[in-house]
């Protein structure tokens, strides 16, 4: 209720002050929220409009001849920038042939990084983020000062760019940000960390071992470096490449490849290693003049009575701990009286427990996979990609975080949800001892167990099309499955398009069936001609892969 | 440009300014309406202008009643930039644009929504209506506001939320959507 208060404020706030707000780009709000702010807008509608300042109409009439032009260039020179490609493809694959014989994958150079990694302990560097066109123009995005250890702990200071002056560090308890602008010092639980910084190498280590292929393509020097270039193509993704140092065996630089006529490259300017990050860096204190702003709102307690006490129910624990895990805290949402139970293993995975009494039906998310705990309905998210609805709304930012998986279930009157950095399988573990029954994760089926009684021919290269679309961050609704069968029933409805809202709402349609690979949305409108509508993943079967309607059941 | 009751067609580069300062401020005033804030009526009338006069230009096209057509670009732009586009919505369909459509939102409906929206404010309690008519209309901030009401701020803010949850409510009882 309360963050819901305050962003319906903050929303308020953004129109004052003639600014776009977040929410306009956002994927997805609550339904309640949307409507909302659908309500501040109309009542809103009965001022009259903040005109633009100035010569309005120049300005607007120079920026479309300037996007005119530039989009007129930009064909023109079509051809010449593919010409160059095409040479550099040409050049490239003469090192792949010099350098390979067969399908070609690079154990050694992998197993060396990963090997190099293990002796690290901490690592200092100055990151630069650079933009560049299609014409070969390159700007300077934003240059951070890092300092990095193994075990997650972080200090980045922003030296150029939209970060600049922002510090920004996780000691392992907590995280906090010194924000100059505000004269502010934000306050974070450390765990989990939706943001830490881009091209950490710990994590890029992980990715290549996890990549489907890589391969070298040959040697270069980046600052003042010899380095080993090797193009690495992630699981469903477009391919990439890193420069590796030849002496200390770590990444040094990182680009993607050209898309939509832009191509980052993240890279170390400066790096040295050490054993530790410097414990001042660490420490926690609060500049003169600066207010502390507490965004932790868990209150640690030392007991499972004190917990009860300020929650109001008495907290279930695991039967038995899942090998190795160690219960390691105990905290207290006092408002949303969440109780808050973490446990870890090695100091690294980290698995969390949120109990609270039920207070309203259990409503899956729609992007979420559908399994049992000990017979009820439960949500799978791995990563969570929604923690808009029941006990993961209270209990911190883990959208977005690509490492943080969860199992939700609501059980005899109690609502529990199971999160952590570690795999489906230990969370299963977990849900295990705590609800006392069998956990069933679907594994998705290589046939559909339920077929359509009406077909929807696909074109795969336009799936693969979108996707691509998707990958750079468009649509994203494409990625919830719910949300495409609202435009699909919308449009079986209105032929012609969508104009103004759809007939179908959000709301009207569940999810009764989604293994993550295919899933069934019923619709419960007497409006709709459909009853059923079945979708599949046909491009790439994880998270990030956007669902395709491949029939429907007719509602007669 | 040539222009005859409301068609448009454009002819040389000079006509792109001509059609910027003739026809930006009702589609301005039309995206505001819908957005509520200056920062992205700015930008979306921008892109509406650019994708309008780059159909234009690419198919030599004689566009019937312009500022309807402008209007349902708006639209699809807003649609598109909030997530909620049909399915082949990345690239806005101009060939599919019916200015019909768009005219239906003519200003005799939007009197017709004031009236409904005034109707219902009139339906809250003093407080709500005085909180929702110096938060909203006057854009006092949320200090202010607490400061003329001589509540806290937290009061204010939950004294809102409130107030639009049973606007929201009436509006939809009122059956206009």
């Amino acid at each position: 209720m309360d963050r819901k208060v305050r962003k319906l404020s903050d929303y308020i706030d953004q129109l004052n002050a003639e600014r776009r707000p977040v929410e306009h780009g956002s994927s997805k709000e609550s339904p309640e929220m949307e409507e909302l702010f659908e309500t501040v807008r109309m009542v809103r509608s009965l001022r009259e409009p903040v005109m633009p300042e100035g010569d309005f109409a120049g300005r607007l009439a120079a920026a479309v001849s300037s996007s005119l032009s530039r989009e007129r260039s930009r064909k023109s020179s079509k051809k010449k920038w593919f010409y160059g490609i095409a040479t550099a493809a040409a050049a490239a694959a003469l090192i792949i042939a010099f350098n390979t014989v067969g399908p070609f994958v690079e154990p050694n150079m992998v197993q060396a990084m990963d090997q190099a990694f293990q002796q690290v302990g901490a690592y200092h560097g100055i990151l630069e983020v650079v933009e560049t066109n299609a014409e070969g123009e390159s700007i300077t995005q934003t240059k951070v000062e890092v300092w990095a250890d193994k075990d997650g702990r972080y200090y980045v200071k922003g030296l150029e760019g939209w970060q600049k002056g922002l510090v920004t560090v996780n000691d392992g308890e907590k995280k906090w940000q010194i924000q100059p602008d505000e004269k502010e010092v934000e306050l974070f639980s450390a765990f989990p960390d939706p943001y830490s910084f881009t091209f950490e190498i710990g994590k890029e280590i992980e990715n290549v071992k996890n990549a489907v292929r890589t391969r070298i393509l040959g040697n270069e020097t980046v600052a003042g470096r010899e380095t080993v270039v090797m193009e690495v193509t992630p699981q469903g993704g477009s391919p990439y490449k890193i420069w590796i140092d030849k002496e200390t065996k770590m990444p040094l630089q990182k680009q993607s490849e050209m898309d939509y006529a832009i191509q980052y490259t993240v890279r170390y300017a400066e790096i040295n290693f050490s054993k530790s990050i410097p414990d001042g860096l660490l420490a926690f204190s609060l500049p003169e003049g600066y207010k502390k702003v507490d965004n932790n709102l868990e209150h640690f307690v030392s007991s499972l009575e004190e917990a009860r006490d300020l929650a109001g129910f008495v907290p279930r624990l695991p039967e038995e701990l899942p090998d190795g895990y160690v219960q390691d805290s105990i905290a207290v949402m006092e408002k949303s009286k969440i109780v808050k139970i973490n446990y870890t293993v090695k100091n690294k995975e980290k698995v969390s427990v949120l109990q609270k009494e039920a207070t309203e039906n259990f409503k899956p998310s729609s992007m979420a996979i559908l399994g049992k705990v000990n017979g009820n309905t439960a949500e799978i998210q791995s990563p969570i990609q929604n923690n808009e609805a029941g006990i993961l709304q209270g209990g911190g930012v883990y959208a977005g975080v690509t490492d943080i998986s969860s199992i939700r279930w609501q059980q005899d009157g109690f609502e529990y949800a199971v999160f952590g950095n570690v795999s489906l399988d230990n969370l299963a573990a977990f849900a295990e001892e705590l609800s006392g029954g069998p956990v069933e994760i679907p594994e998705p089926e290589k046939e559909a167990q339920n077929e359509p009684q009406v077909k929807v021919p696909v074109d795969l290269e336009i799936e693969k099309a979108e996707q691509k679309n998707v990958d750079a961050g468009h649509s994203p609704w494409m990625l919830d499955p719910a949300f495409v069968a609202q435009v699909f029933v919308s449009l079986e409805m209105s032929p012609g398009g969508i104009q103004g809202d759809y007939p179908i709402d959000y709301e009207e349609l569940s999810i009764i069936e989604n293994d993550g690979v295919r899933a069934i949305v019923e619709v419960h409108s007497d409006e709709s001609p459909i009853k059923r509508v079945y979708l599949e993943r046909l491009v790439r079967q994880d998270e990030t892969g956007i669902w395709t309607v491949v029939g429907y059941d007719p509602a007669n | 440009m040539t222009e005859v009751e409301g068609n448009i067609k454009l002819e040389g580069e000079k006509s792109i300014e001509e059609l910027c300062s003739n026809h930006w401020e009702p589609l301005y005033r039309y995206v505001y309406y819908k957005v509520q804030n200056r920062e992205e009526a700015e930008d979306i009338t921008q892109e509406t202008f650019i994708k309008t006069i780059s159909y234009m230009q690419r198919h030599n096209a004689r566009i019937e009643q312009f500022e309807s057509f402008l209007r349902t670009v708006s639209l699809n732009v807003i649609r598109d930039r909030w997530r909620k586009r049909n399915r082949r919505g990345n690239v806005v369909n101009l060939d599919d644009v019916n200015p019909g459509m768009a005219a239906i939102e003519d200003h005799s409906e939007g009197t017709l929504q004031r009236e409904m929206i005034q109707n219902a404010l009139s339906k809250l309690n003093e407080d709500q209506r005085t909180c929702i008519e110096l938060r909203i209309l006057k854009g006092y901030s949320v200090a202010e506001t607490a400061r003329q009401m001589g509540r806290n701020e937290g009061n204010v803010r939950v004294l809102q939320f409130r107030a639009l949850q049973r606007l929201s409510k009436i509006i939809k009882s009122e059956d206009i959507y």
